[in-house]
């Protein structure tokens, strides 16, 4: 189920109007939320409800366990567990086939048959996304940051349909602490959520699937059929694509979370407006940022050791970001090029006598600049099958300049240019309109909805193109 | 005087940052349901051609029962206006349209094509000064082959593509209503004038609703020979429209997919195809894809040896589409067809 499609819009009317209606009753609002969830997550592939299930039975268990037991050991030995389990089902459903065909290959490259066999299994949609949840919750029960909720609650934390798919990834206690009390039915930010919801729709529907029909599909697809600059011009429109998508995805689930009376952390904040790779990660996908850092950088050791500690513990936690978004070594290149820019950074701000100087407006210009260009780099990687479709990409940037470029449209640029705008409008502007819309009355807020709706689905193409993320 | 009591005060308005006003669950539910009620009459068009375009079943026939009436409001009320503006400003009037008409060649009973000649044409000569025109269509499952092509195209340097991928997803040639292919590839051999055309059809057609019949046509279930015979009248059609514009159609056939009763359905369809293509040699051939597929058991394969004994991951995860090496291997065969028709490397030897 889509979020922008007719049978969500119905689905997501009923879940409201009952959502609030049952709210005042935990006890029965619960086991409606997580019946909804279950439902939303059926409209995929019903048989992935039990591995849902079982994710929530399986952290639960443990986070009791974990709770209840004082000696250390044993709490160790039952975290271990509940990971092994956690990581478990992402090792069999997401990486099984990649660990058989490298293995296999590597084997086959010095002659040797090795009888293991892919198992063509499907990935279930947002196992990534559920199992760091998951993961959260029995970490932080480990480490006594949190305490175990009751079965439903939990049930409902990790199930919540808004987030189940694709994120953000909402960490146990932003969102249980919500659901263990009533939200107020007399204050919530409609204008807000209604305003995440139009801009999300806009970016996907328009942006992102405009630019992915128009460019990034051929450029990808083919690129020694195109110029230097169709190629150029493609990858900058990718780096759209892909912001304008999962951006899009995140706000819909933001503002359909607060019409449920639910807030969200943030997930993207301008991060092509960053000034190093650094800065960028603190703005891109910034809840999947904050778990890295939280779950496996600091665990790693963070930077509480030397130099070279600490960049291994970067470049690992990369690296093992990139083969979280998928099973394949392009992924893994996307993160080591991230790796290698964040260790150089820190070198670079490490050397002795280092002193940042400060930002002057052609400074941070060329900074930007830069760092848009390495993520653009990156994102050649991270879109490619191949490391040979991506070195393809690479080479025909620069041996076919001056070739007819048909692909390069002032659409394709318009919507380059609403993509890497949208990073510079300033913070006061949102604010100001949605103040504005708070002030109409209902009629007139349904009006201005209505409009936002007309105008994405005219713009729109037929049909709703799946979100890059559900892949991951 | 007696005590009067403080007058009741609505509590104060809550505001959120920058000074907006929260509202009260009940004018989130209102506003949404209002919004989105008005949305679906100003977008009353575009949402019952996605009704119309939907699989046959109950989810169909509940949204045509809603969609129907309400672009009817919708168009009385001239609330339809404002979405056919955008839509031509956008260059895109005909979106909305749902054209049935299904124009095709002479019933395959019939001469397939009068001027066609009775032995393979001549091998013409293509080169980088004089390339052959292709074009690429079909649906979701010709997108991966057809980039594999264009990058062995551009390789051999004396094909040049038409333009991109024309790949349509959810279509075929049952559903004109979904998009029209007929119509489509007839204007497209007028405008784009191809020396070569790819395609590859059926991976939706594999069911039995089929729309636009000739008047008072009815047909059976998916296989029928009543289906048979019309779903080989447009397979027929098509390929005698590529062949009217001089022009050679190489037809890819569906693959072995995960689903073995599918696997059946689209043998029906592959099949049909290939007996059409063996009817006009020179004019259209058919390329089986089938075993290129099929594991070592015969079965589908997701992850194929190659000679090397490296693992190859063929099929998406759907275990309909192709992935990047299927596509190079179809490509590849795919070339082989067009070399054998036309004369696209003796440049090579003279230059």
């Amino acid at each position: 189920m889509l979020f922008p499609t007719a049978t969500f819009s119905i689905f997501f009317m009923v879940v409201l109007a009952l959502s609030w209606l049952l709210m005042p009753r935990g006890e029965r609002w619960r086991p409606f939320m997580i019946l909804a969830s279950f439902v939303f997550y059926a409209g995929w592939d019903w048989r992935f409800c039990f591995l849902l299930a079982f994710s929530v039975v399986w952290n639960q268990v443990f986070a009791i366990a974990l709770h209840s037991r004082g000696e250390e050991r044993t709490r160790k030995l039952l975290l271990a567990g509940a990971l092994t389990g956690n990581l478990g089902l992402l090792a069999y459903f997401k990486y099984y086939d990649f660990f058989v065909t490298s293995t296999n290959n590597l084997f086959a490259f010095v002659g040797v048959d090795v009888p293991l066999e892919a198992r063509s299994i499907i990935l279930p949609v947002g196992i990534s996304f559920f199992t760091f949840m998951g993961i959260a919750y029995v970490v932080d029960v480990y480490r006594r940051d949190f305490e175990p909720v009751g079965f439903g609650t939990f049930a409902a934390y990790l199930s919540f349909f808004p987030h189940l798919v694709a994120g953000p990834i909402v960490r146990p206690g932003e969102l249980i602490p919500q659901f263990s009390s009533p939200r107020d039915p007399r204050y919530v930010d409609t204008s807000r959520a209604f305003f995440l919801i139009g801009t999300g729709l806009f970016m996907k529907v328009v942006v992102a699937n405009y630019l992915a029909a128009n460019i990034v599909d051929e450029v990808f697809g083919a690129p020694n059929q195109h110029s230097s600059l169709e190629v150029l011009v493609g990858i900058y429109a990718y780096a759209v694509q892909i912001y304008a998508d999962f951006f899009g995805y995140t706000n819909m689930a933001i503002g359909i979370a607060l019409l449920l009376g639910f807030t969200f952390p943030q997930n993207f904040d301008a991060p092509y407006s960053a000034t190093s790779i650094t800065d960028f990660w603190r703005r891109w996908h910034m809840t999947l940022s904050r778990w890295l850092r939280d779950y496996l950088y600091i665990p790693l050791g963070g930077n509480r050791g030397s130099s070279l500690f600490t960049y291994r513990n970067l470049m690992l936690t990369m690296l093992i970001g990139g083969l979280w978004h998928g099973a394949g070594w392009t992924f893994i290149a996307w993160g080591g090029i991230h790796g290698t820019a964040l260790v150089a950074e820190r070198w670079w701000r490490g050397r002795p006598g280092f002193v940042e100087r400060p930002w002057t407006t052609g400074r941070r210009a060329w900074h930007r600049f830069v760092t848009f260009q390495v993520v653009c780099i990156a994102w050649i990687f991270f879109r490619s099958d191949s490391f040979a479709d991506a070195w393809d990409v690479i080479v025909r940037l620069f041996t076919a300049w001056g070739e007819p470029s048909p692909l390069v449209t002032g659409g394709v640029l318009a919507a380059i240019a609403v993509g890497i705008g949208s990073q510079y409008v300033p913070r006061r502007l949102p604010l100001a309109i949605m103040a504005r819309f708070s002030r109409l009355p209902v009629p007139a807020q349904a009006a201005v909805l209505s409009l936002a709706l007309l105008v994405t689905h005219a713009m729109g193409p037929e049909g709703v193109a799946p979100f890059i993320y559900f892949q991951f | 005087m007696a005590d009067v009591a403080t007058p009741r005060r609505r509590p104060r308005r809550r505001t959120a940052e920058g000074g907006r006003r929260l509202h009260s669950a009940g004018s989130a539910v209102v506003v949404s349901l209002g919004g989105l009620f008005i949305a679906m009459l100003l977008n009353a068009p575009g949402l019952h051609k996605s009704a119309t375009i939907q699989p046959q079943g109950w989810k169909r026939d509940a949204a045509l029962a809603v969609t129907g009436p309400l672009e009817s409001v919708s168009g009385a009320l001239l609330l339809d206006r404002p979405r056919r503006a955008i839509k031509a400003v956008l260059g895109r009037s005909e979106d909305d349209e749902i054209d049935t008409t299904v124009v095709v060649a002479p019933a395959p009973d019939e001469p397939a094509v009068d001027d066609t000649p009775a032995v393979p044409p001549k091998r013409e000569k293509f080169s980088p000064k004089r390339k052959l025109r292709l074009w690429i269509a079909g649906d979701s499952l010709v997108v991966v082959p057809g980039e594999s092509l264009l990058r062995a195209a551009a390789e051999s340097r004396a094909i040049a593509s038409v333009g991109k991928i024309d790949g349509r997803i959810a279509t075929g040639l049952e559903r004109p209503d979904v998009f029209n292919w007929f119509t489509h590839i007839r204007e497209e051999m007028r405008s784009k004038k191809p020396g070569a055309v790819v395609l590859l059809f059926g991976g939706n057609d594999d069911h039995g609703f089929m729309t636009g019949l000739p008047e008072g046509k009815e047909i059976g279930s998916f296989g029928s020979q009543s289906w048979q015979a019309e779903y080989r009248r447009r397979v027929a059609g098509i390929m005698d429209t590529i062949a009217r514009s001089g022009a050679f159609v190489v037809w890819i056939g569906l693959p072995i997919s995960r689903d073995a009763a599918q696997t059946q359905r689209y043998d029906t369809i592959n099949a049909i195809v290939q007996q059409e293509a063996a009817k006009r040699p020179g004019r259209a051939a058919y390329l089986d894809t089938y075993f290129f597929f099929a594991g070592e058991d015969g079965g589908f394969a997701e992850y194929i040896a190659d000679d090397t004994g490296r693992l190859v991951k063929m099929r998406a995860e759907d275990g309909v589409h192709f992935e990047r090496p299927a596509g190079d291997l179809i490509a590849e065969k795919v070339l082989e067809q067009l070399e054998e028709r036309y004369d696209l490397t003796s440049w090579r030897k003279s230059s």
